[in-house]
């Protein structure tokens, strides 16, 4: 039993279910990101557990107690919106200091935790600015100091840092990983953005329509996705059509080339295609490996990766390599191979 | 949160709705029992078959017309400048579209005819002068509403970049303002239009003074001194005419605001 | 080719300096029609006013008509106005903030919103002679409701009440004001963010106390704002006080009034000072109103 259990959890609005049979269990001290395009119910679940939307049907459970019909002001969780919603009127000090007011702690032990805080998000100096007076991610980090002054059981976040440019983001991500350990929280993030959620998290939901696709940990979401949606969305992934499948020598065929492939073979489906990741692929033809011919379409300098697309018998092949200095990259039109082992690619 | 209405809402919304309209329902009712005894539109008969009420109807409306004409002549060229070439100024001319607030209509009436009732402009000796007189209160009046609208109409287009464009094609200014500006701002226009058409009919407080019972308001007001049924009728044909005006700007502009009207009051 | 191409540089060249050159012309003409109606028609009889203030009968500068402005006639006059315009801004700004409410936080659905605000940009302009007639028509000695009351045993002016006296000329005001209120309030609760409450919820304020710790306050400066435009509103109103009470109640709009039909009770300098003391009066409202609206739109984005 987990310390936050989602059993059977669906939501839906008239006609439209936006979240559809959601079992989750979150262990005490997790960090779980809910990852997925836009629509695709993770943050109509999160406010569920937030208590901001009622559930059609399902249940929650916090740490054995049954909160599916608590008002969200009994819940005691911590929520950090995508807007930050830090109340306008009040410095980031009264800001901090407003949940615990609402749960009538003693001054003296308010200025005390409003302190803790503020040193643990780096922002003494600014306690008596107001919001419009800082920078967006000075803002989000105040909203964050204002979820966890209360201790809340678990911390929700919803899309915290969409709003902030590429840099920031990056920052304030290992910022938050850092809080969340350091307390040992358990923590729900919602995002769209896979890097983000691949970084920090312990395991990773990718939900699609309302649904969970998969859960696991980031490596096992990157390395070894189990619906066609998980393997396109997260990463970058290469879909070859298979135009023949021998089942007996496990060799498909692709754009009229042999491949042989390690992973076992499930029954023929109408319509397969050939995965594989654009770092698993090599320039040239390698003993041992497969091997596939084409042309080259693009040349892609994406800083640190290049990308090379190749044309394979009418078929798209991006090709990521590291960008070595001394390297010489084939020109757009040139013939290429390019080669990968047997256990890098599988059917889909 | 918005999601339920609670009870408090439909209570306030209740109080609001019989307050506003008792007064429109009472008002119609008395305007028809102009007969002893029987409910009937006698009164509103009476009305629309007196020549005053005509004739003053039509007086308003001409000057209501001159009025909008003057206002627009006046502001969009002066909005467009401001945009185009001369940004700098913007603060000083919306400081001056706040004047007609800080002057009440009372006041204003009262500098104007003062101030051009003798040499070297006497305006108020003539009946056109005195006319003249309305129409530049009127358009001071309606300043604020015609430069807002026409300001946020030129916003809604890419005024400079239109300019350029045109200019760039060989257009002098007369062309740019009534070939591109013009027709990009009608909708602007027509409501600024019917907000200047509402406040002139219903106007009283300049007119009164300065062409007494020709215009409708003062007509209005005299016509409650004496017929008390009569005068209930033109309320209503008053209230009707405001709706339909205001109803009228609300469809163009989709929503957004309607201030109010001011020399009315 | 070549010549072509350099004949070509030198009119763009020609145009371009045309255009140039053209500019401080143009701006100033551009703007003489403007601001020459702004001083003929708005300064100019302002300045008449200020400088007719500051003189006397002959002539001759002084601050008399200013000092006679403290004759207790003269200030009970700005007595009823501030105090009319005080009642009806407080009884129209709060109960125009509850409707107001009741169609935006309160949730009531659309259709009702857009009727109500459609409505409220009619009644506020629908002021002045016409609606002291229908409130004559209503609540006067006669009046629809008057008469109503009467038969369900209630006496209306039997008890005191009397429409053509101070609170019966609020009342009239509050049917202008009230919608209004709506009109300018209703931006500034749509701008309180769904965000704010959710906050405050999750953090264990009740309703209660996200009304009274944030909403309130937030909303504070806008409430202010437009009771103070509401304020100038009222102050300014000349129709509806003439037409309901034919000048009986001594408002400073009616007493000014009084002044341009030649009353000669007064001197007319001192009719000056008076309407200088009003746009005193209103100029002081309307920096205050923009104070409060800079104030309450910084937190109400």
């Amino acid at each position: 039993m987990g310390f936050l259990e989602l059993i059977h959890l669906t939501k839906r609005f008239g006609n439209v279910t936006a979240v559809h049979d959601v079992n989750l269990s979150v262990e005490r001290g997790e960090f779980v990101s809910l990852l997925g395009p836009s629509g695709c119910g993770k943050t109509t679940t999160l406010r569920m557990i937030a208590g901001f939307e009622r559930p059609t049907a399902g249940r929650i459970l916090l740490d054995g107690e049954d909160i599916t019909a608590l008002p969200p002001n009994r819940r005691h969780i911590g929520m950090v919106f995508q807007s930050y919603a830090l109340f306008p009127h009040m410095t980031v000090a009264q800001n901090i200091a407003f949940g615990l007011q609402m749960r009538k702690l003693p001054s003296r032990e308010i200025e005390e935790r409003v302190r803790q805080m503020l040193a643990l998000v780096h922002l003494e100096d600014l306690k008596d600015r107001y919001p419009h007076q800082l920078s967006g991610g000075q803002q989000q980090r105040v909203a964050l100091a204002r979820a966890l002054a209360i201790e809340p059981r678990v911390l929700l976040l919803d899309e915290p840092l969409s709003a902030l440019d590429a840099k920031i983001r990056m920052e304030l991500r290992i910022e938050i990983r850092r809080v969340q350990r350091q307390l040992g929280i358990t923590t729900i993030y919602v995002t769209h953005d896979q890097e983000e959620a691949l970084s920090i998290s312990d395991r990773v939901v990718v939900m699609n329509q309302g649904q969970i696709e998969q859960i696991g940990t980031p490596l096992e979401i990157y390395n070894s996705p189990q619906t066609p949606f998980v393997a396109s969305f997260v990463g970058h992934l290469n879909l070859l059509p298979v135009d023949r499948l021998d089942m007996e020598t496990g060799i498909a065929w692709v754009a009229g080339q042999p491949v042989r492939l390690s992973s076992p073979l499930q029954e023929k489906r109408a319509a397969m295609h050939l995965a594989i990741r654009p770092e698993e692929l090599q320039l040239g033809a390698i003993e041992g490996y497969n091997c596939l011919r084409g042309r080259v379409s693009h040349v892609l300098f994406l800083g640190s990766v290049v990308r090379l697309q190749v044309d394979v018998g009418g078929s798209s092949l991006s090709i990521d390599l590291l960008n070595r200095r001394d390297q010489k990259w084939p020109h757009p039109g040139e013939p290429i191979a390019v080669s990968f082992a047997p256990h890098a690619a599988w059917l889909l | 949160m918005k999601g339920r209405p609670s009870l408090w809402s439909w209570l306030w919304l209740l109080i609001g709705t019989l307050y506003f309209f008792l007064p429109l329902l009472a008002t119609f009712l008395f305007s028809l029992r102009a007969k002893k005894g029987v409910l009937s539109l006698l009164a509103y008969q009476r009305v629309l078959q007196d020549p005053r009420f005509y004739r003053a109807f039509l007086f308003s409306l001409e000057i209501g017309v001159l009025t909008i004409v003057f206002s627009i002549a006046l502001v969009v060229p002066t909005a467009y400048w401001i945009r185009v070439s001369a940004p700098q100024l913007r603060s000083l001319v919306e400081w001056t579209t706040m004047m007609p607030f800080v002057i009440p209509p009372v006041v204003l009436t009262f500098g104007l005819i003062r101030l051009y009732s003798r040499p070297p402009l006497p305006l108020t000796s003539t009946f056109e002068g005195t006319t003249f007189l309305l129409v530049a209160g009127y358009v001071v009046l309606s300043l604020p509403y015609m430069y807002r609208a026409v300001d946020i109409g030129l916003q809604a287009i890419d005024v400079r970049g239109l300019t350029e464009a045109a200019q760039s094609l060989g257009a002098g200014w007369g062309t740019i303002l009534f070939r591109v500006i013009f027709p990009n701002l009608r909708v602007a226009l027509l409501s600024g239009s019917f907000l200047t058409l509402a406040i002139v009919m219903g106007e009283y407080t300049m007119a009164s003074f300065l062409v007494g019972l020709n215009a409708f308001g003062p007509y209005m007001w005299l016509v409650g001194r004496n017929k008390t049924y009569e005068s209930a009728a033109l309320s209503i044909i008053s209230f009707a005419l405001t709706w339909f005006c205001i109803s009228l700007i609300q469809v163009l502009n989709r929503g957004r605001g309607v201030a109010q009207i001011p020399g009315a009051h | 080719m070549a010549a072509i191409r350099s004949e070509q540089r030198k009119l763009s060249l020609l145009l371009e300096r045309q255009w140039v050159s053209s500019l401080p012309l143009l701006r100033w003409i551009a703007g003489l029609p403007y601001f020459g109606f702004v001083f003929f028609f708005m300064i100019l009889p302002f300045l008449f006013l200020l400088i007719g203030s500051l003189q006397d009968a002959q002539g001759r500068w002084t601050l008399k008509n200013y000092m006679d402005l403290l004759e207790p006639s003269i200030l009970e006059a700005y007595s009823i106005s501030v105090r009319i315009s005080l009642a009806s801004a407080i009884g129209g700004g709060i109960l125009g903030f509850l409707l107001a409410y009741a169609i935006t936080v309160g949730g009531l659905p659309s259709g009702i919103r857009s009727a109500l605000l459609t409505f409220s940009g009619v009644a506020s302009n629908f002021a002045g002679v016409p609606l002291a007639f229908a409130f004559i028509a209503t609540l006067g000695r006669t009046g629809l409701v008057t008469v109503l009351l009467k038969s369900a045993g209630i006496d209306l002016y039997g008890a005191g009440f009397n429409l053509y006296s101070f609170w019966g000329l609020t009342l009239t005001y509050i049917y202008f004001q009230l919608p209004l209120m709506v009109l300018v309030i209703t931006p500034a609760l749509d701008g309180l963010r769904r965000e704010w409450r959710e906050a405050a919820e999750s953090l264990g304020a009740s309703t209660l106390q996200y009304w009274w710790r944030i909403a309130l306050p937030i909303l504070t400066p806008s409430v202010l704002g437009a009771m103070v435009l509401l304020f100038g509103n009222a102050f300014g109103a000349y129709a509806t006080a003439v037409s309901l009470t034919g000048g009986f109640i001594n408002l400073v709009t009616i007493v000014i009034g009084a002044q341009i039909s030649g009353d000669v009770l007064y001197n007319m300098n001192l009719g000056y000072a008076l309407a200088m003391g009003m746009v005193f009066i209103m100029t002081l409202m309307m920096i205050l109103y923009r104070f409060l609206r800079q104030q309450g739109e910084r937190w109400l984005q």
